[in-house]
């Protein structure tokens, strides 16, 4: 459970990244989504005791990042979002090496590793030194070391980025399966709607809506998403594309006149944004 | 403390890389191996006692300060540090486990100056374990001060500049190829900022203890204490400015 009271993050003399964020995540699997820029990653550190807030605080599983970072720590693992391996040691090594340092016996620390980096589908590739590993596989190590950790509270920032379509299911797979509590960023709308019993959209530091996926996309109900080349009667320009929210009564016709009609997905949350929509 | 760990990070990073690719670890060589040659040819051989002792020190000495480079390189860019961060290791855990890495780094180092005192009879049961006590002391205050400077760099790039002005001014410049009293004559001032860099509290004991300079119990124990007090001070800096949560 992890329970933020206004958290507020600005890099020096930058922008405010995280901006006076008061949440509390407590399902299995938390999502954090948002535009690039918009402090996801800047708050998973902060949670994660690796960036101190400006002003603000979070508790998790009872203990406060600021004043009790040792025992949050030993409760978390995080995995960061641009995290490379060291190239010349294998996964293998690497994530046993960090296994030890969670204080693992170095018969555990051999045995988890080995287990997590099969979950990832690394079995043949997990004695190869990391550089020759393409970057997908790279990212799959970590996704391992988040695995193998067991920890209670698991922050991934962008776990799939990279991944292959299979790879990514064997994740998800493999994140359903963690025992903790879990928030995640991701870019990948369909990863956020499969995964998540809890999505948070963060825009410019704030978070601006939360709940389940459901809930989130209740506003479209009986809608779909018309992309069109040409323009539509009440559509607007975005991403080159003229888009319109109609009902899906009338996807018929639009299919007719030769645009594409898409059915809601989160994606939406972010299109319509850009949409002067009433609903 | 996890000793475990630090051990196991050490066997990795250390050992595994070296044998992978010793290219790192014999370029550390080439320095201080180079001085010797010169000083050796320069003074017709009559210093040459003073660059095999010296040889060792300087040697330990930059390969500590070089330690920056990795050290910042697995903060800044594989962003390996930020993973420990959020985890059980502590500061010092991380600390250490690196320097263990750094100390196998010196290994063949060690080996060749080794093999260079013995054959010209430098080595008793005295004179070793003092070496062994100020090759510890040197590799533990110059990594400290390597995370000093990877807690303080903003961009990797910066860092080999830095290194590499650092070593020459810490390890080359001490009494490291030549007697420390010839340095008390030329600028007894100089010394004083001399003594920043651990390495030459190392090497005036060196010289004194392995009995190339007069016994001078005086500026042995001088030297002695400011070595130890400047790996405690060094330590303490660098568990601060490590930037174990950043800011
Ligand atoms: N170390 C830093 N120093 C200064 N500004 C930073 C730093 N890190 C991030 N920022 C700024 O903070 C804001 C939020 O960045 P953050 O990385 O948290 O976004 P994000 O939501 O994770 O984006 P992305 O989806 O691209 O990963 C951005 O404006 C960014 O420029
Ligand atoms: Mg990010």
């Amino acid at each position: 459970m992890i329970e933020i009271k206004n958290i507020m993050k600005k890099y020096g003399n930058g922008p405010i990244a995280v901006n006076d964020v008061t949440e509390t995540m407590s399902k299995r699997v938390t999502t954090l989504i948002g535009r690039n820029g918009a402090g996801k990653t800047t708050l998973l550190r902060m949670l994660s005791t690796q960036l101190m807030p400006t002003s603000g605080t979070a508790v998790i599983n009872g203990h406060d990042i600021i004043k009790e970072p040792h025992k949050v720590r030993n409760s978390i693992v995080s995995i960061p979002q641009e995290a490379s391996p060291i190239g010349i040691l294998t996964p293998y090594e690497q994530v046993r090496m960090y296994l030890i340092g969670r204080r693992f016996s170095l018969s555990d620390a051999s045995l988890a590793a080995r287990q997590a980096l099969e979950t990832v589908g690394l079995e043949s590739s997990m004695h190869s030194p990391s550089d020759t590993l393409s970057g997908g596989m790279k990212r799959k190590m970590f996704v391992a070391i988040a695995l193998a950790s067991n920890a209670e509270i698991v922050f991934l920032d962008e776990p799939t980025t990279g991944l292959d379509p299979l790879s990514r299911l064997e994740v998800w797979s493999a994140i359903k399966k963690l025992d903790g509590n879990i928030l995640l960023t991701t870019h990948y709308m369909e990863e956020a709607e499969n995964l998540s019993d809890e999505v948070f959209l963060q825009d410019a530091g704030k978070i601006i809506e939360s709940g389940t996926v459901k809930k989130l996309l209740k506003r479209f109900s009986g809608k779909i998403r018309v992309e069109s080349q040409s323009p539509l009667d009440g559509s607007t320009m975005l991403g080159g594309m003229h888009i319109l929210y109609d009902i899906v009564e009338n996807a018929e016709k639009h299919v007719k006149n030769g645009a594409n009609v898409k059915k809601i997905t989160l994606d939406d949350l972010f299109i319509m944004r850009g949409v002067d929509l009433e609903y | 403390m996890n000793i475990r760990f630090i051990f196991t990070f050490a066997w990795y990073y250390g050992v595994k890389i070296f044998s992978r690719g010793p290219s790192y670890v014999i370029a550390s060589l080439t320095t201080p191996l180079s001085l010797l040659f010169i000083v050796y040819v320069l003074t017709q051989g009559k210093l040459v006692e003073f660059a095999v002792v010296g040889g060792m020190i300087s040697l330990i000495g930059s390969i500590g300060l070089q330690s920056a480079g990795d050290a910042t390189f697995m903060k800044l860019q594989l962003r390996v540090q930020e993973m420990y961060v959020a985890s059980a290791v502590t500061p010092i855990d991380y600390m250490l486990a690196l320097t263990m890495s750094f100390l196998t780094f010196s290994i063949p180092g060690i080996v060749v100056y080794t093999v260079l005192g013995t054959i010209f009879g430098l080595y008793n049961t005295v004179t070793a374990l003092s070496m062994v006590f100020l090759i510890v002391m040197l590799t533990l205050s110059t990594s400290a001060i390597a995370f000093i400077i990877s807690g303080l760099v903003k961009h990797v790039r910066n860092v080999w500049g830095i290194v590499g002005i650092l070593s020459i001014i810490m390890t080359v410049i001490p009494p490291t190829f030549y007697p420390y009293t010839d340095l008390q004559n030329f600028s007894t001032s100089l010394i004083y900022i001399l003594f920043i860099s651990p390495v030459t509290p190392a090497a005036i004991s060196a010289q004194i203890i392995f009995g190339l300079e007069p016994w001078n119990m005086a500026i042995l124990t001088y030297s002695l204490l400011t070595l130890v007090a400047e790996t405690v001070i060094y330590f303490a800096i660098a568990k601060y400015l490590i930037r174990w949560r950043e800011n």
